[in-house]
């Protein structure tokens, strides 16, 4: 058996060798005995490791969905075309955006084709739910959250014989838009559909199929226009597309002729209240992102929309001070204004 | 006369950059080879790290990771048909590097000086190119075949999950803004595991069209100033073996079989095809 090795606290003492104590105690009654003298503590040494700092690094882009600030900047590179997406929640306006750019993940879009784009990240993430990564069951696309500022996804493409184009498409919660609706004054925070070259009003198809709700969105889908249009939010000569989504919920359903015919009367009576005031209204149907593509190609219709989107173009407006606003560049027009906060 | 020329080779993990330079720098020191630019000499540099790329490539083995942190620099003396010297330097930058910056947003300082050089090399997988697919997709299906749709975990977003054309495209976009943008630059697009995707009969520039027909758009419609071409390269020529997994193949059997070392390697531009690895370089730097 090992014999434990004596230590004493006192540095004059020779306790460990000799087993005597220095001050004559007894080995169990002195009080130094056992304890560790401080020059046994060895020294702590300097750790081997260098802690390595972190390379510095640059920050890049986001690739988020822009604000309004940044869409303006980018505005200036090359012509544009800036879109309001507006209508009730659940519309669609998130699939629709989606379904844009999963188009053009596949090639050119009615001959517009992709060219670039400073919100890829954004778009990935508004896709998700509809890509076969994100394992869900249903394709969905996340509802936009009420309150926020809108923002804009941004997409450059090129068409043959009209070269580069910039698209921005604004995107806000249709709870907000519907908020206008009650009052009025909602509507001068939508600085996206001031600046907006197309408005694009969004009637949900699957509701209109939907006994219970299709008077509802017959009812309140108009009054967004006619709050925007009295509030000024929208241009005078702005063009319109009315634009029926979920296809595949209308078709699949035994109401696809009472959906068209109401749809059918939704625009007559847009056009006749606002026709007037607006440019050209045109409706559209599509199935930018269904859940079943049985009756209905995914993204039908989301085409001919992206060219009239492309194609859109707003004369020049006489404001009322009359001064001639002719000459007055699209920029000019989206980054003014002490009203746009 | 002689000048120097800087190129970077760009691509995500495992896109075969270093398998590029490990068959690069042995063919133009292969005794024999007749290739676009040849070996002109050595310089003063250390080739430690080159040369154990090539002697790992020659046996069959499959390259290791590069360091995940800091690039490698590369420096190749070569000469063109007419004489002509080039310097050609190339860091050796892991891919993990370039897929931070489109999943963080960010990009190290050191590699700002690397990734603005006037000529890039890009190294696309032809193998591992992850398409974008949809849900409604998989349901439509599943009905055809008569089978249940899966039920599964829905996973939540995160940026490793996007299409590879979308993080080339942002990597290329990403390379024309900021801090990185000098203007016009030549990109040399080479689809890395050409053995693999030869099967379907189709050129690299119809591969490009059909496997990458957003990066495709986005190339050919010019947006920003890229001079681009693309080639299909199959650097190994077929599979090698990892020796910490105790692999043998007899396919890598077979490579090792063939007279030169360079035989494996195969340079596809259009329908022409040779095991010229200099070609896309001499493209880059003409």
């Amino acid at each position: 058996m090992a014999t434990k090795a004596l230590t004493c606290g006192n540095a004059d003492c020779n306790l460990a060798s000799d087993r005597k104590c220095v001050e004559g105690y007894e080995i169990d009654e002195c009080p130094h005995a056992g304890r560790i003298s401080i020059d046994d503590i060895p020294e702590a040494e300097e750790p081997d490791t260098v802690v390595t700092q972190p390379e510095p690094t640059i920050a890049l882009a986001s690739g988020e969905a822009l604000d309004r600030y940044t869409a303006s900047i980018l505005q200036r590179r090359l012509v544009s075309r800036s879109i309001g997406l507006i209508g009730p929640n659940d519309s669609g306006k998130t699939s629709l955006i989606a379904g844009v750019y999963d188009l053009l993940q596949e090639g050119a879009v009615s001959g517009a084709a992709f060219a670039g784009s400073s919100t890829l990240i954004g778009f990935e993430k508004v896709c998700h739910l509809a890509r076969a990564a994100s394992r869900s069951a249903v394709p969905h696309t996340e509802r936009t959250s009420r309150g926020s500022d809108a923002t804009f996804f941004h997409l450059d493409l090129y068409q043959e014989g009209l070269g580069l184009t910039s698209l921005f498409i604004g995107d806000r919660s249709g709870e907000d838009y519907l908020a206008a609706t009650d009052q009025i004054s909602q509507a001068d925070q939508f600085f996206e559909i001031r600046r907006a070259d197309c408005i694009t009003l969004l009637v949900n198809g699957a509701q209109l199929a939907d006994s219970g709700l299709r008077h509802e969105v017959k009812a309140a889908t108009p009054q967004i226009v006619d709050a925007l249009v009295e509030a000024r939010s929208i241009r005078e000569g702005c063009r319109l597309a009315i634009v029926l989504t979920k296809k595949d919920s209308v078709v699949a359903s035994r109401y696809a002729d009472r959906v068209q015919k109401d749809f059918d009367g939704l625009v007559k009576s847009i056009s006749e209240s606002h026709g007037a005031y607006l440019g050209e209204v045109k409706p559209f149907v599509v199935a930018a992102s269904p859940k079943d593509c049985e009756n209905v190609a995914r993204g039908e219709g989301v085409g001919d929309l992206l060219l009239f989107w492309l194609h859109a173009s707003l004369p020049p407006v006489a404001l009322g001070d009359g001064a001639d606003r002719g000459f007055e560049r699209m920029i000019d027009i989206l980054i003014e204004k002490g009203t746009e906060n | 006369m002689s000048s120097e020329i800087h190129l970077s080779i760009v691509g995500l993990p495992s896109s075969g950059k270093t398998t590029l330079l490990a068959a690069l720098w042995h063919m133009v020191r292969e005794p024999g080879s007749i290739t676009a630019l040849s070996f002109d000499g050595l310089s003063h540099g250390n080739y430690e790290h080159l040369n154990a790329l090539a002697k790992r490539w020659r046996s069959g083995n499959i390259q290791q990771r590069t360091q995940v942190s800091g690039a490698r620099d590369v420096t190749m003396r070569l000469k063109d048909a007419v004489g002509q010297k080039v310097q050609v330097s190339f860091p050796d930058l892991p891919g993990e590097d370039f897929a931070r910056m489109w999943e963080r947003r960010e990009l190290d300082k050191g590699m700002l000086e690397t990734l603005k050089a006037p000529a890039l090399v890009l190294l696309v997988n032809g193998d591992t190119i992850k398409m974008p697919a949809w849900v409604v997709d998989r349901i439509a299906m599943s009905k055809r075949l008569g089978i249940g749709v899966p039920e599964m975990e829905p996973t939540e977003w995160s940026a490793d999950l996007a299409p590879t054309q979308v993080k080339i495209v942002d990597l290329l976009q990403m390379l024309m803004s900021g801090d990185l943008d000098i203007g016009g630059r030549r990109l040399a697009l080479l689809i890395s595991a050409w053995d693999k995707v030869e099967g379907d009969g189709l050129t690299p520039a119809e591969i490009l069209e059909s496997k990458l027909p957003l990066l495709h758009q986005y190339l050919r419609y010019g947006r920003d100033p890229w001079t681009w071409h693309v080639w299909g390269l199959s650097a190994q020529g077929g599979v090698y073996e990892d020796p910490e997994k105790n692999e043998s193949f007899p396919e890598t059997d077979k490579l090792r079989d063939l007279e030169r070392p360079s035989d494996r390697i195969k340079v596809v531009d259009g329908l022409a095809v040779s095991s010229d690895i200099t070609k896309p370089l001499q493209w880059l730097i003409s």
